[in-house]
């Protein structure tokens, strides 16, 4: 099972609203993770994606994005006080290590395993994006700005699956001999069997029209309560992120030695970055209207 | 009169760097409105064709063209594929790379889209085009969740969307399940006959396509041999040495010699009631009749043969050692279906089994389970040596540039390609790759279980008559052969015990003539003929002309019709 997510409908606020506003507040929660070191404010980050995932529906597929993160974030969690000797506070020396002292500090330690929660934080809103926010409807915003290149995302987007597949039944394939072939072999194989799937996109592609070159202006969709609700909670984010990171909420300094500020006002920010998300889901009004038809 | 859609004269094509041309002096008129079905055995030229009508041959392959042909009134030579698309849809046989987009709606939407459409007329055309084409339920669905069948749909409606007055599909049905790909023929005969438009279809299986045809062009080695009415072009066919392009339905009354041959199970009965009829008598169902009464014989009221088998079975069973055995097999996929559910089967060395069911059954992860590839999740698997098992896909099993280092010399010989041990395996026909492939599969030993899952696909009949053979010899070697497969008449040919599945239960285990004999879905087009007393041409043809000596027929071969008298009895099923 692949551990990036996979769109599917589903009846919830976040995939009944347009893929803009979806977008925008993944976004959003990933600039959060982006701009800021503090623990609790990336907890409550990290908290607002795994429940707004949960509320969407797609609380398996953001597991998957944390099993995905975590060992990019164990790794930088680790490198980090191994590669980095500055911090006050030595919590073990190593020795000289091909000329170099190791030294791991506890500044060095807790500024990896910060920035280890960071990437949790944007790996897993990125997650959430690709698990509930429709990637055609997504491109096809994008075909306005560069046609070609967004058809082939979309394309992209579309045949990875199918290659997936194929490679999956080579390998199967290759179990069934009684001889397998080299590695070199079946990637080869593979190799030419993803360009005959290519020229027959293209051809197919081409008996569809696309050497016409003709556009089509999308025509103006109402804004639904999701539409708002979410472009609403996205924009509070921004700015209330945008804003703290101005003001200089929720400061973090590792070096020299740790200071994370841990005031009321860090906690009133964290409560923000927690909720604000979760209010396109709230009520009743998150349950109206969600469910495709037919 | 209207202008005609596609008008060829003398046309020909070579693809680039290709020995000799695909396409020889192609002279042909298709009308608006009719349903043309293109018939020929693989590498004929059909596809080639097709794609010259949409203009990918020459534009999109390169190549050379010779003579005249134009569609729409667009000169193929002068617009390209792009241009074609407004007159012609066109419908691959792989629903997989047709369909580019993630969503179905957005498939819809992407040829209006090329074609600059206003957003108004883009979103009722889609509309339109999905509720007529019943794909309106598919809208909201991602397409990498859509069944092969669904998928094929989506294509037809993407090509459709712009109401093209002409529609060309290369073997659109070869990778459905015969329901699927039923469903899809009575979906192109509403398109023609509802919409009007022109529809050509290169396919396989005759059988499926021809009740809807007006007219079948019949494509040998490049050239047009044949181009007439269905009853003509089956009359042609059967008169063929092989007859590969004849049904099995006209192969039946060609065979004993009744006329006309038809395109249909019901002109089969037709026919078969006229022949027990003379003038001045009234036409009695005689024919029906009697094929009726030995069709319930052989399936209930003299069950000998399969009694014998059972018995057989039952012998063999106590007394050797299978070559494989299941025992109280599940399969429960992790948050998914019970696959399978406690599938106990036992396979005798030599025995030839057919394995079937609807998509979904539970067939392809029964010969993973027998393989090894994938683990039952309760239950026991038993294997009385290796175990050789050729998956859907055989391109999957070629991975090298030559046929000699897939499958070795001896490999290459046993595939029928001695002599072509340096061609390269993605040059070989769909049929001469699922050969190799078993070869290599086998890799020159001697499996106990030889397990092949769909292998006639998209395979003509000459093909598939080879690789029964080949599967027979096996069998003959003494391994246990298991072929998971929808192609009745190849299980039928082929087997010597049928087990159907459904809902991951054995729903029916026994000889070819109890299982298909007395089917509505899983049965021959000869069994439905002759409700269900005999499976194969040969056999029913033999019933036939036995039948028709007891009833005092004459010589059907001299054209001649005689009445069939009610006292006498039906004629005796052949041991």
């Amino acid at each position: 099972m692949s551990l990036v997510p996979v769109y599917r409908s589903r009846p919830s606020a976040l995939h009944a609203a347009r893929a803009g506003a979806g977008a925008a507040l993944c976004g959003a929660l990933a600039l959060t993770g982006a701009l800021y070191l503090h623990p609790l404010i990336l907890s409550a980050a990290l908290g607002a994606i795994v429940l707004a995932g949960v509320l969407a529906g797609v609380g398996r597929e953001i597991g998957r994005s944390l099993r995905f993160a975590l060992p990019f974030a164990v790794l930088i969690a680790v490198i980090n006080p191994l590669v980095y000797p500055e911090g006050d506070t030595l919590l073990f020396r190593g020795g000289e290590v091909l000329g170099r002292e190791i030294d791991i500090t506890l500044e060095a330690t807790a500024a990896g395993v910060f920035n280890g929660l960071r990437v949790i934080v944007i790996v897993t809103a990125f997650g959430l994006l690709s698990a509930a926010v429709d990637p055609d409807e997504l491109l096809r915003m994008f075909r306005r700005v560069s046609y070609r290149s967004a058809l082939t995302a979309t394309l992209a987007t579309r045949l990875v699956p199918v290659l997936a597949r194929d490679a999956t039944r080579m390998s199967d394939a290759a179990r069934c001999r009684p001889h397998p072939p080299g590695r070199l072999a079946v990637a080869r194989a593979a190799l030419a069997g993803s360009l005959d799937r290519a020229v027959d996109v293209a051809a197919a592609l081409e008996v569809r029209g696309y050497s016409l070159g003709g556009r089509t202006r999308r025509r103006a969709r109402p804004w639904s309560r999701h539409d708002w609700r979410l472009a609403v909670a996205a924009a509070l984010l921004t700015v209330v992120s945008v804003a703290g990171a101005v003001v200089g909420v929720g400061s973090v300094e590792p070096y020299p030695s740790l200071q994370v500020e841990t005031g009321g006002i860090e906690v009133v920010f964290s409560a923000l970055v927690l909720l604000v998300p979760l209010t396109p889901f709230a009520g009743r009004a998150a349950r109206l209207g969600v469910a495709l038809r037919g | 009169m209207a202008e005609p859609l596609v008008v060829a004269e003398g046309f020909g094509y070579r693809y680039p760097e290709a020995g000799r041309a695909s396409l020889y002096d192609i002279a042909l008129r298709i009308e608006p409105g009719t349903f043309t079905v293109l018939a020929g055995v693989s590498g004929s030229g059909k596809s080639t064709l097709l794609r010259a009508f949409s203009g990918l041959v020459p534009h999109f392959h390169g190549g050379q063209a010779t003579g005249e042909l134009s569609v729409g009134g667009l000169d193929v030579r002068d617009h390209g594929p792009g241009e074609l698309a407004g007159v012609c849809g066109t419908v691959f046989q792989d629903p997989e790379t047709q369909v580019v987009m993630g969503g179905v709606r957005a498939e819809l939407e992407l040829p209006l889209e090329h074609r600059g459409e206003p957003a108004g007329s883009v979103a009722r055309a889609v509309e339109e085009t999905a509720l007529a084409l019943g794909v309106a339920h598919l809208l909201d669905r991602r397409t990498d969740t859509l069944s092969g069948g669904e998928l094929q749909r989506v294509a037809i409606a993407a090509a459709m969307v712009h109401e093209p007055p002409l529609l060309v599909l290369d073997e659109p049905t070869s990778q459905l399940d015969p329901v699927a790909g039923d469903e899809l023929v009575w979906q192109l005969r509403r398109l023609n006959e509802d919409w009007g438009t022109a529809v050509v279809v290169a396919e396989h299986r005759l059988e499926r396509c021809l009740p809807a045809a007006d007219r079948v062009i019949a494509m040998v080695d490049g050239r047009i041999a044949c181009d007439a009415a269905p009853g003509e072009f089956l009359d042609w066919a059967a008169a063929q040495s092989p007859p590969a392009l004849a049904t099995p339905a006209a192969r039946l009354f060609s065979l004993a010699g009744l006329r006309p041959l038809p395109a249909s199970v019901k002109e089969g009965h037709a026919t078969l009631r006229a022949s027990r009829s003379t003038p001045g008598e009234p036409a009695r169902s005689d024919g029906v009749v009697l094929m009726h009464d030995i069709g319930a014989q052989r399936r209930h009221g003299s069950p000998e043969r399969p009694r014998k088998l059972r018995a057989l079975l039952r012998r063999n069973g106590r007394d050797t050692q299978a070559a494989l055995g299941l025992k109280e097999v599940w399969h429960e996929v992790e948050d998914g279906p019970t696959i399978l559910r406690g599938i106990s089967l036992r396979l005798e060395p030599g025995e030839r089994v057919a394995l079937m069911g609807r998509n979904g059954a539970g067939k392809s992860t029964m010969l993973r389970i027998a393989k090894g590839l994938a683990e039952p999740t309760r239950g026991k698997v038993e294997r009385a040596g290796e175990v050789a098992l050729l998956l859907q896909n055989p391109g999957d099993y070629l991975v090298h540039g030559h046929a000699v280092e897939d499958a070795g010399v001896a490999g290459v010989a046993a595939a029928g390609l001695a002599g072509r041990e340096d061609a390269n395996p993605r040059d070989l026909s769909g049929g001469e790759r699922q050969r190799l492939a078993l070869e290599v599969v086998l890799g020159g030993g001697d499996p106990a279980v030889v397990l092949l899952d769909e292998p006639t696909r998209g395979m003509d009949r000459i093909h598939k008559d080879a690789l029964a053979a080949r599967v027979r010899q096996l069998a003959e070697g003494g391994a246990a052969v298991m072929v998971a497969t929808h192609d009745t008449e190849f299980a039928a040919s082929l087997a010597n015990r049928i087990v159907l599945l459904g809902q991951g239960v054995v729903i029916a285990d026994g000889p070819p003539e109890e299982v298909l004999g007395g089917g509505r879905h899983f049965s021959t087009e000869v069994a439905r003929v002759t409700n269900g007393a005999a499976l194969l041409p040969e056999e029913g043809a033999d019933m036939l002309r036995e039948g028709g000596a007891a009833l005092g027929a004459p010589d059907p071969g001299a054209g001649e019709r005689s009445v069939a008298r009610g006292d006498e009895q039906p004629a005796e099923v052949r041991p």
